[in-house]
Protein backbone atom coordinates (compact mmCIF):
# COMPACT_ATOMS: atom_id res chain seq x y z
CA UNK A 1 0.00 0.00 0.00
CA UNK A 2 2.84 2.33 0.88
CA UNK A 3 4.47 1.50 -2.44
CA UNK A 4 1.23 2.25 -4.26
CA UNK A 5 0.91 5.61 -2.52
CA UNK A 6 4.47 6.60 -3.31
CA UNK A 7 4.05 5.65 -6.95
CA UNK A 8 0.78 7.54 -7.25
CA UNK A 9 2.27 10.61 -5.58
CA UNK A 10 5.33 10.48 -7.80
CA UNK A 11 3.25 10.17 -10.93
CA UNK A 12 0.98 13.01 -9.87
CA UNK A 13 4.02 15.26 -9.56
CA UNK A 14 5.24 14.55 -13.05
CA UNK A 15 2.60 16.67 -14.75
CA UNK A 16 2.26 17.33 -18.45
CA UNK A 17 4.81 18.53 -20.90
CA UNK A 18 5.00 21.14 -23.60
CA UNK A 19 4.07 20.29 -27.13
CA UNK A 20 6.51 21.89 -29.51
CA UNK A 21 6.64 19.70 -32.55
CA UNK A 22 6.40 21.05 -36.06
CA UNK A 23 3.57 18.58 -36.56
CA UNK A 24 1.91 16.08 -34.27
CA UNK A 25 2.98 12.45 -34.44
CA UNK A 26 -0.55 11.40 -35.29
CA UNK A 27 -0.73 13.60 -38.38
CA UNK A 28 1.89 11.49 -40.12
CA UNK A 29 2.59 8.17 -38.37
CA UNK A 30 0.66 5.10 -37.27
CA UNK A 31 1.12 4.30 -33.58
CA UNK A 32 -0.12 0.75 -34.16
CA UNK A 33 2.71 -0.09 -36.56
CA UNK A 34 6.08 -0.14 -34.81
CA UNK A 35 8.88 -1.26 -37.11
CA UNK A 36 12.60 -1.96 -37.04
CA UNK A 37 14.79 -1.11 -40.01
CA UNK A 38 18.34 -2.40 -40.33
CA UNK A 39 20.16 -0.96 -43.28
CA UNK A 40 22.98 1.07 -44.74
CA UNK A 41 22.83 4.83 -45.13
CA UNK A 42 22.44 6.04 -48.70
CA UNK A 43 21.63 9.72 -48.12
CA UNK A 44 21.66 12.22 -45.23
CA UNK A 45 19.77 15.52 -45.00
CA UNK A 46 20.53 17.70 -41.95
CA UNK A 47 17.62 20.06 -42.59
CA UNK A 48 14.82 21.99 -40.90
CA UNK A 49 12.19 21.41 -39.74
CA UNK A 50 13.19 17.74 -39.84
CA UNK A 51 16.34 15.83 -40.64
CA UNK A 52 16.11 12.79 -42.87
CA UNK A 53 18.35 9.89 -43.61
CA UNK A 54 17.75 7.07 -46.05
CA UNK A 55 18.52 3.39 -45.61
CA UNK A 56 18.85 0.52 -48.03
CA UNK A 57 17.06 -2.34 -46.29
CA UNK A 58 17.00 -5.95 -47.53
CA UNK A 59 13.57 -7.59 -47.29
CA UNK A 60 12.75 -11.27 -46.70
CA UNK A 61 12.96 -11.97 -50.43
CA UNK A 62 16.40 -10.45 -50.63
CA UNK A 63 15.25 -7.32 -52.44
CA UNK A 64 16.79 -3.99 -51.48
CA UNK A 65 14.25 -1.28 -50.58
CA UNK A 66 15.15 2.31 -49.83
CA UNK A 67 13.46 3.83 -46.76
CA UNK A 68 13.26 7.44 -45.56
CA UNK A 69 13.68 8.02 -41.82
CA UNK A 70 12.31 11.26 -40.34
CA UNK A 71 14.12 12.76 -37.35
CA UNK A 72 14.21 15.92 -35.30
CA UNK A 73 15.81 19.10 -36.58
CA UNK A 74 19.62 19.36 -36.53
CA UNK A 75 19.64 21.68 -33.51
CA UNK A 76 17.51 19.34 -31.43
CA UNK A 77 19.58 16.29 -32.38
CA UNK A 78 22.82 18.12 -31.74
CA UNK A 79 21.74 19.32 -28.31
CA UNK A 80 20.86 15.72 -27.45
CA UNK A 81 24.33 14.56 -28.45
CA UNK A 82 23.76 13.30 -32.00
CA UNK A 83 26.16 15.30 -34.17
CA UNK A 84 26.26 15.16 -37.94
CA UNK A 85 29.71 13.57 -37.80
CA UNK A 86 28.28 10.57 -35.98
CA UNK A 87 26.97 8.97 -39.18
CA UNK A 88 28.20 8.79 -42.77
CA UNK A 89 27.15 7.18 -46.04
CA UNK A 90 27.54 3.40 -45.90
CA UNK A 91 27.18 3.12 -42.13
CA UNK A 92 24.75 0.54 -40.80
CA UNK A 93 21.97 1.80 -38.54
CA UNK A 94 19.24 0.12 -36.55
CA UNK A 95 16.17 2.34 -36.53
CA UNK A 96 13.07 1.62 -34.44
CA UNK A 97 10.02 3.74 -35.15
CA UNK A 98 6.60 3.74 -36.73
CA UNK A 99 5.35 3.44 -40.28
CA UNK A 100 3.82 6.41 -42.06
CA UNK A 101 0.03 6.30 -42.22
CA UNK A 102 -0.03 6.76 -45.98
CA UNK A 103 1.81 3.49 -46.62
CA UNK A 104 4.95 5.02 -48.07
CA UNK A 105 8.41 3.75 -47.12
CA UNK A 106 8.83 6.39 -44.45
CA UNK A 107 9.33 5.85 -40.73
CA UNK A 108 9.44 8.03 -37.66
CA UNK A 109 12.96 7.39 -36.34
CA UNK A 110 12.19 7.32 -32.63
CA UNK A 111 15.15 5.23 -31.52
CA UNK A 112 18.38 5.02 -33.48
CA UNK A 113 21.37 2.83 -32.73
CA UNK A 114 24.41 4.67 -34.02
CA UNK A 115 27.55 3.03 -35.44
CA UNK A 116 29.40 3.77 -32.18
CA UNK A 117 26.86 1.72 -30.25
CA UNK A 118 24.97 4.59 -28.66
CA UNK A 119 21.19 4.50 -28.79
CA UNK A 120 19.73 7.98 -29.25
CA UNK A 121 16.26 9.44 -29.27
CA UNK A 122 15.89 10.37 -32.91
CA UNK A 123 12.69 12.32 -33.23
CA UNK A 124 10.80 15.23 -31.76
CA UNK A 125 10.17 15.16 -28.04
CA UNK A 126 6.58 15.73 -27.06
CA UNK A 127 5.00 15.48 -30.50
CA UNK A 128 2.40 13.14 -29.04
CA UNK A 129 4.30 10.00 -29.95
CA UNK A 130 6.19 7.64 -27.71
CA UNK A 131 9.48 8.53 -26.07
CA UNK A 132 11.35 5.71 -27.74
CA UNK A 133 12.49 4.07 -24.52
CA UNK A 134 12.59 0.30 -24.86
CA UNK A 135 9.97 -1.67 -22.93
CA UNK B 1 22.19 9.56 -13.18
CA UNK B 2 22.59 8.72 -16.87
CA UNK B 3 19.64 8.91 -19.22
CA UNK B 4 19.76 5.14 -19.72
CA UNK B 5 19.54 4.70 -15.95
CA UNK B 6 16.69 7.18 -15.77
CA UNK B 7 14.89 5.26 -18.48
CA UNK B 8 15.44 2.01 -16.66
CA UNK B 9 13.99 3.56 -13.52
CA UNK B 10 11.00 4.87 -15.42
CA UNK B 11 10.47 1.52 -17.04
CA UNK B 12 10.48 -0.12 -13.63
CA UNK B 13 8.00 2.49 -12.44
CA UNK B 14 5.84 1.80 -15.45
CA UNK B 15 5.77 -1.92 -14.88
CA UNK B 16 5.13 -1.57 -11.16
CA UNK B 17 2.45 1.05 -11.45
CA UNK B 18 0.54 -0.12 -14.48
CA UNK B 19 -1.80 -2.22 -12.40
CA UNK B 20 -2.29 0.38 -9.68
CA UNK B 21 -3.77 3.24 -11.61
CA UNK B 22 -6.89 3.51 -13.75
CA UNK B 23 -6.69 3.85 -17.54
CA UNK B 24 -6.42 7.35 -18.91
CA UNK B 25 -9.69 9.21 -19.22
CA UNK B 26 -11.30 9.56 -22.61
CA UNK B 27 -10.13 12.36 -24.85
CA UNK B 28 -11.18 15.75 -23.55
CA UNK B 29 -11.01 18.71 -25.89
CA UNK B 30 -11.40 22.36 -25.33
CA UNK B 31 -14.66 23.25 -26.97
CA UNK B 32 -17.47 21.01 -28.16
CA UNK B 33 -15.49 18.97 -30.60
CA UNK B 34 -15.97 15.36 -31.58
CA UNK B 35 -13.17 13.23 -30.12
CA UNK B 36 -10.85 11.65 -32.64
CA UNK B 37 -11.04 7.90 -32.10
CA UNK B 38 -7.85 6.10 -31.15
CA UNK B 39 -6.99 3.03 -33.16
CA UNK B 40 -5.06 1.20 -30.47
CA UNK B 41 -5.51 0.23 -26.81
CA UNK B 42 -5.57 3.19 -24.39
CA UNK B 43 -2.37 4.18 -22.65
CA UNK B 44 -2.56 4.02 -18.87
CA UNK B 45 -2.10 7.07 -16.67
CA UNK B 46 1.14 5.56 -15.42
CA UNK B 47 2.45 5.05 -18.94
CA UNK B 48 1.49 8.62 -19.85
CA UNK B 49 3.17 10.02 -16.76
CA UNK B 50 6.36 8.09 -17.40
CA UNK B 51 6.32 9.25 -21.00
CA UNK B 52 5.89 12.84 -19.86
CA UNK B 53 8.85 12.60 -17.52
CA UNK B 54 11.04 11.25 -20.26
CA UNK B 55 9.84 13.94 -22.64
CA UNK B 56 10.78 16.49 -19.99
CA UNK B 57 14.28 15.13 -19.79
CA UNK B 58 14.55 15.29 -23.57
CA UNK B 59 13.24 18.85 -23.66
CA UNK B 60 15.65 19.80 -20.89
CA UNK B 61 18.47 18.20 -22.85
CA UNK B 62 17.48 20.28 -25.85
CA UNK B 63 17.50 23.45 -23.76
CA UNK B 64 13.87 24.25 -24.52
CA UNK B 65 12.49 24.28 -20.97
CA UNK B 66 13.19 27.10 -18.55
CA UNK B 67 14.88 26.57 -15.20
CA UNK B 68 12.05 27.57 -12.88
CA UNK B 69 13.96 26.80 -9.70
CA UNK B 70 16.78 29.22 -10.42
CA UNK B 71 14.94 32.09 -12.12
CA UNK B 72 16.00 35.47 -10.77
CA UNK B 73 13.59 37.39 -8.58
CA UNK B 74 15.69 40.58 -8.69
CA UNK B 75 13.91 43.73 -9.87
CA UNK B 76 13.41 43.87 -13.64
CA UNK B 77 15.90 45.86 -15.71
CA UNK B 78 14.62 49.19 -16.99
CA UNK B 79 15.46 51.29 -20.00
CA UNK B 80 16.45 54.95 -19.87
CA UNK B 81 12.80 55.89 -20.35
CA UNK B 82 11.92 54.05 -17.13
CA UNK B 83 9.91 51.30 -18.80
CA UNK B 84 10.72 47.70 -17.91
CA UNK B 85 13.03 46.14 -20.49
CA UNK B 86 11.31 43.01 -21.81
CA UNK B 87 14.42 42.00 -23.78
CA UNK B 88 15.73 38.50 -23.29
CA UNK B 89 15.55 34.87 -24.34
CA UNK B 90 12.41 33.37 -22.88
CA UNK B 91 11.63 29.71 -22.23
CA UNK B 92 8.50 27.92 -21.13
CA UNK B 93 7.81 27.25 -17.49
CA UNK B 94 6.86 23.82 -16.19
CA UNK B 95 3.92 25.55 -14.52
CA UNK B 96 2.23 26.26 -17.86
CA UNK B 97 -0.13 23.31 -18.26
CA UNK B 98 -1.45 22.35 -20.67
CA UNK B 99 0.86 24.04 -23.14
CA UNK B 100 -0.64 24.75 -26.54
CA UNK B 101 -4.24 24.90 -25.33
CA UNK B 102 -5.75 28.40 -25.42
CA UNK B 103 -8.52 27.17 -23.10
CA UNK B 104 -5.93 26.42 -20.39
CA UNK B 105 -7.49 28.81 -17.88
CA UNK B 106 -11.11 27.83 -18.55
CA UNK B 107 -12.98 25.12 -16.63
CA UNK B 108 -12.43 21.81 -18.39
CA UNK B 109 -10.39 23.72 -21.02
CA UNK B 110 -13.76 24.33 -22.69
CA UNK B 111 -13.85 27.24 -25.10
CA UNK B 112 -17.13 29.14 -25.63
CA UNK B 113 -17.60 28.17 -29.26
CA UNK B 114 -20.45 29.53 -31.32
CA UNK B 115 -22.21 27.20 -33.75
CA UNK B 116 -19.98 28.59 -36.49
CA UNK B 117 -16.98 27.95 -34.25
CA UNK B 118 -17.99 24.31 -33.75
CA UNK B 119 -18.28 23.86 -37.50
CA UNK B 120 -14.92 25.53 -38.07
CA UNK B 121 -13.30 23.33 -35.41
CA UNK B 122 -14.72 20.18 -36.96
CA UNK B 123 -13.40 21.30 -40.31
CA UNK B 124 -9.94 21.89 -38.81
CA UNK B 125 -9.96 18.44 -37.23
CA UNK B 126 -11.04 16.55 -40.30
CA UNK B 127 -10.06 18.59 -43.36
CA UNK B 128 -7.20 20.96 -42.56
CA UNK B 129 -3.50 20.19 -42.23
CA UNK B 130 -2.07 22.25 -39.38
CA UNK B 131 -1.07 25.64 -40.84
CA UNK B 132 2.18 25.66 -38.83
CA UNK B 133 3.05 22.24 -40.29
CA UNK B 134 2.70 23.93 -43.68
CA UNK B 135 5.19 26.55 -42.48
CA UNK B 136 2.63 29.30 -42.16
CA UNK B 137 2.97 31.68 -39.21
CA UNK B 138 1.00 30.56 -36.17
CA UNK B 139 0.24 34.17 -35.24
CA UNK B 140 -1.25 35.28 -31.98
CA UNK B 141 -2.57 34.06 -29.69
CA UNK B 142 -1.18 30.68 -30.85
CA UNK B 143 2.43 31.80 -30.34
CA UNK B 144 1.52 32.95 -26.83
CA UNK B 145 0.44 29.39 -26.01
CA UNK B 146 3.40 27.68 -27.72
CA UNK B 147 6.10 25.71 -25.93
CA UNK B 148 8.84 27.08 -28.15
CA UNK B 149 11.25 29.65 -26.71
CA UNK B 150 11.50 33.09 -28.28
CA UNK B 151 13.51 36.28 -27.92
CA UNK B 152 12.44 39.87 -27.32
CA UNK B 153 14.49 42.87 -28.36
CA UNK B 154 13.27 46.19 -27.01
CA UNK B 155 14.64 49.56 -28.01
CA UNK B 156 13.48 53.09 -27.32
CA UNK B 157 10.36 52.92 -29.45
CA UNK B 158 9.63 49.29 -30.41
CA UNK B 159 9.26 45.86 -28.89
CA UNK B 160 10.21 43.08 -31.30
CA UNK B 161 9.49 39.38 -30.81
CA UNK B 162 11.77 36.90 -32.60
CA UNK B 163 10.43 33.38 -32.96
CA UNK B 164 11.82 30.06 -34.15
CA UNK B 165 11.42 29.35 -37.86
CA UNK B 166 12.53 32.95 -38.44
CA UNK B 167 9.19 34.61 -37.72
CA UNK B 168 9.02 38.02 -36.06
CA UNK B 169 6.66 40.81 -35.10
CA UNK B 170 7.58 44.35 -34.20
CA UNK B 171 5.22 46.66 -32.32
CA UNK B 172 5.86 50.41 -32.00
CA UNK B 173 5.17 52.35 -28.79
CA UNK B 174 2.40 54.90 -28.61
CA UNK B 175 0.42 54.06 -31.70
CA UNK B 176 -3.19 54.26 -30.60
CA UNK B 177 -5.30 53.67 -33.69
CA UNK B 178 -5.55 50.97 -36.33
CA UNK B 179 -5.90 51.76 -40.02
CA UNK B 180 -9.49 51.74 -41.17
CA UNK B 181 -9.15 48.60 -43.28
CA UNK B 182 -5.99 46.81 -42.14
CA UNK B 183 -4.32 44.23 -44.34
CA UNK B 184 -4.96 40.72 -43.00
CA UNK B 185 -1.94 39.33 -41.12
CA UNK B 186 -1.22 36.27 -38.97
CA UNK B 187 -0.14 38.55 -36.11
CA UNK B 188 -2.84 41.05 -36.99
CA UNK B 189 -2.37 44.80 -37.28
CA UNK B 190 -0.57 45.46 -34.00
CA UNK B 191 -0.38 48.73 -32.11
CA UNK B 192 1.07 49.23 -28.65
CA UNK B 193 1.42 51.52 -25.69
CA UNK B 194 2.55 51.43 -22.07
CA UNK B 195 0.10 51.34 -19.18
CA UNK B 196 2.35 51.72 -16.17
CA UNK B 197 4.77 48.78 -16.34
CA UNK B 198 2.62 46.82 -18.80
CA UNK B 199 3.19 46.94 -22.54
CA UNK B 200 -0.20 46.60 -24.20
CA UNK B 201 -0.47 45.16 -27.71
CA UNK B 202 -3.79 45.58 -29.45
CA UNK B 203 -4.32 43.56 -32.62
CA UNK B 204 -7.11 43.37 -35.20
CA UNK B 205 -7.10 42.52 -38.89
CA UNK B 206 -6.20 38.83 -38.72
CA UNK B 207 -6.24 36.30 -41.52
CA UNK B 208 -9.67 34.75 -41.98
CA UNK B 209 -8.23 31.42 -43.12
CA UNK B 210 -5.33 29.09 -42.29
CA UNK B 211 -5.16 30.25 -38.69
CA UNK B 212 -5.57 28.03 -35.66
CA UNK B 213 -6.00 29.83 -32.37
CA UNK B 214 -3.90 27.15 -30.63
CA UNK B 215 -2.06 23.86 -31.15
CA UNK B 216 -5.31 21.92 -30.75
CA UNK B 217 -6.95 23.10 -33.94
CA UNK B 218 -9.39 25.56 -32.39
CA UNK B 219 -10.43 28.19 -34.92
CA UNK B 220 -9.62 31.89 -35.26
CA UNK B 221 -11.36 34.28 -37.63
CA UNK B 222 -10.64 37.59 -39.29
CA UNK B 223 -13.04 39.19 -36.80
CA UNK B 224 -10.72 38.45 -33.87
CA UNK B 225 -9.51 41.23 -31.58
CA UNK B 226 -6.65 40.28 -29.26
CA UNK B 227 -5.29 42.46 -26.48
CA UNK B 228 -2.07 41.36 -24.80
CA UNK B 229 -0.63 42.83 -21.61
CA UNK B 230 3.08 42.04 -21.32
CA UNK B 231 4.82 42.49 -17.97
CA UNK B 232 8.20 41.58 -16.49
CA UNK B 233 7.49 41.23 -12.77
CA UNK B 234 11.14 40.49 -12.03
CA UNK B 235 14.38 39.86 -13.92
CA UNK B 236 13.70 36.15 -14.32
CA UNK B 237 10.09 36.10 -15.48
CA UNK B 238 7.96 37.42 -18.33
CA UNK B 239 4.17 37.31 -18.22
CA UNK B 240 1.36 37.83 -20.69
CA UNK B 241 -2.35 38.08 -20.22
CA UNK B 242 -4.27 38.06 -23.47
CA UNK B 243 -7.95 38.80 -23.94
CA UNK B 244 -9.45 37.20 -27.03
CA UNK B 245 -12.66 38.51 -28.55
CA UNK B 246 -13.73 36.69 -31.71
CA UNK B 247 -17.50 37.04 -32.03
CA UNK B 248 -17.62 34.88 -35.15
CA UNK B 249 -16.34 31.76 -33.42
CA UNK B 250 -16.71 32.44 -29.66
CA UNK B 251 -19.80 33.53 -27.75
CA UNK B 252 -17.92 35.90 -25.45
CA UNK B 253 -14.37 37.15 -24.82
CA UNK B 254 -12.06 34.96 -22.74
CA UNK B 255 -8.59 35.26 -21.25
CA UNK B 256 -5.35 33.28 -21.36
CA UNK B 257 -2.33 33.95 -19.17
CA UNK B 258 1.10 32.40 -18.76
CA UNK B 259 4.66 33.04 -17.60
CA UNK B 260 8.05 32.37 -19.20
CA UNK B 261 11.44 31.99 -17.53
CA UNK B 262 14.62 33.83 -18.59
CA UNK B 263 17.09 31.67 -20.47
CA UNK B 264 20.67 31.12 -19.46
CA UNK B 265 23.47 33.48 -20.56
CA UNK B 266 24.45 32.49 -24.07
CA UNK B 267 21.03 31.14 -25.01
CA UNK B 268 19.96 32.48 -28.39
CA UNK B 269 17.84 31.65 -31.38
CA UNK B 270 19.50 29.57 -34.06
CA UNK B 271 18.78 29.32 -37.75
CA UNK B 272 15.72 27.15 -38.36
CA UNK B 273 14.03 27.73 -41.70
CA UNK B 274 10.72 25.90 -41.80
CA UNK B 275 10.59 25.73 -45.58
CA UNK B 276 14.06 24.25 -46.06
CA UNK B 277 12.84 20.68 -46.41
CA UNK B 278 9.10 20.01 -46.41
CA UNK B 279 9.31 16.34 -47.28
CA UNK B 280 6.85 15.61 -44.49
CA UNK B 281 4.16 17.82 -45.95
CA UNK B 282 2.85 15.38 -48.54
CA UNK B 283 2.49 12.73 -45.82
CA UNK B 284 0.54 14.83 -43.30
CA UNK B 285 -3.10 14.22 -42.54
CA UNK B 286 -5.59 16.77 -41.18
CA UNK B 287 -6.05 17.87 -37.61
CA UNK B 288 -3.79 18.01 -34.57
CA UNK B 289 -4.25 14.37 -33.55
CA UNK B 290 -6.36 13.35 -30.61
CA UNK B 291 -6.36 15.59 -27.56
CA UNK B 292 -5.21 13.88 -24.39
CA UNK B 293 -7.15 14.06 -21.15
CA UNK B 294 -4.51 16.55 -19.94
CA UNK B 295 -5.50 18.99 -22.70
CA UNK B 296 -2.42 18.56 -24.91
CA UNK B 297 -2.48 17.30 -28.45
CA UNK B 298 -1.23 13.99 -29.74
CA UNK B 299 -2.30 10.39 -29.57
CA UNK B 300 -1.35 8.35 -26.55
CA UNK B 301 0.86 5.95 -28.44
CA UNK B 302 1.75 2.64 -26.78
CA UNK B 303 5.41 2.28 -25.83
CA UNK B 304 7.80 1.34 -28.59
CA UNK B 305 8.62 -2.39 -28.25
CA UNK B 306 12.20 -3.32 -27.43
CA UNK B 307 12.42 -5.24 -30.71
CA UNK B 308 9.80 -4.12 -33.22
CA UNK B 309 9.07 -6.34 -36.23
CA UNK B 310 10.75 -5.70 -39.55
CA UNK B 311 8.89 -4.17 -42.49
CA UNK B 312 8.05 -7.63 -43.85
CA UNK B 313 5.51 -7.92 -41.02
CA UNK B 314 3.49 -5.25 -42.80
CA UNK B 315 4.06 -6.56 -46.30
CA UNK B 316 6.50 -3.76 -47.02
Amino acid sequence: MKTASLLAAGIALLGTLPVHAHHSFAAEFDGTKPVRLVGTITRIQWTNPHSYFYLDVRDAQGRIRNWACESGNPGALSRRGWKKGDIKLGDTLIVDGYLAKDGSRLVDARRVKLPDGRSVYGDTASDGGTDGAPR
Amino acid sequence: MSRVTIRSAINALLCASATLLPPAAADARSGASPPVPATHPPVSAAQAAARDKLEASELQAEGLLGDDAHASTAPPPRNADGHPDLSGFWKGSRDTRPVGNIGKDLPGFKLPLTRAGEIALKNNLTQVVDPESRCLIGGIPRHDASALPFAIVQNRDHVTWLYMYTYFRSVPFDVRTHPQDPDPQYFGDEIGWWEGDAFVVDAVGFKDHDMWIDENGNPASGAMHAIERWTRPDAGHLHVEVTIDDPKYYTHPFKYGRTWVAGKPGDRLREALCTENQLDLKHLGPGPGGIRADGTRGYDVPPLPATPPGPDAYGK
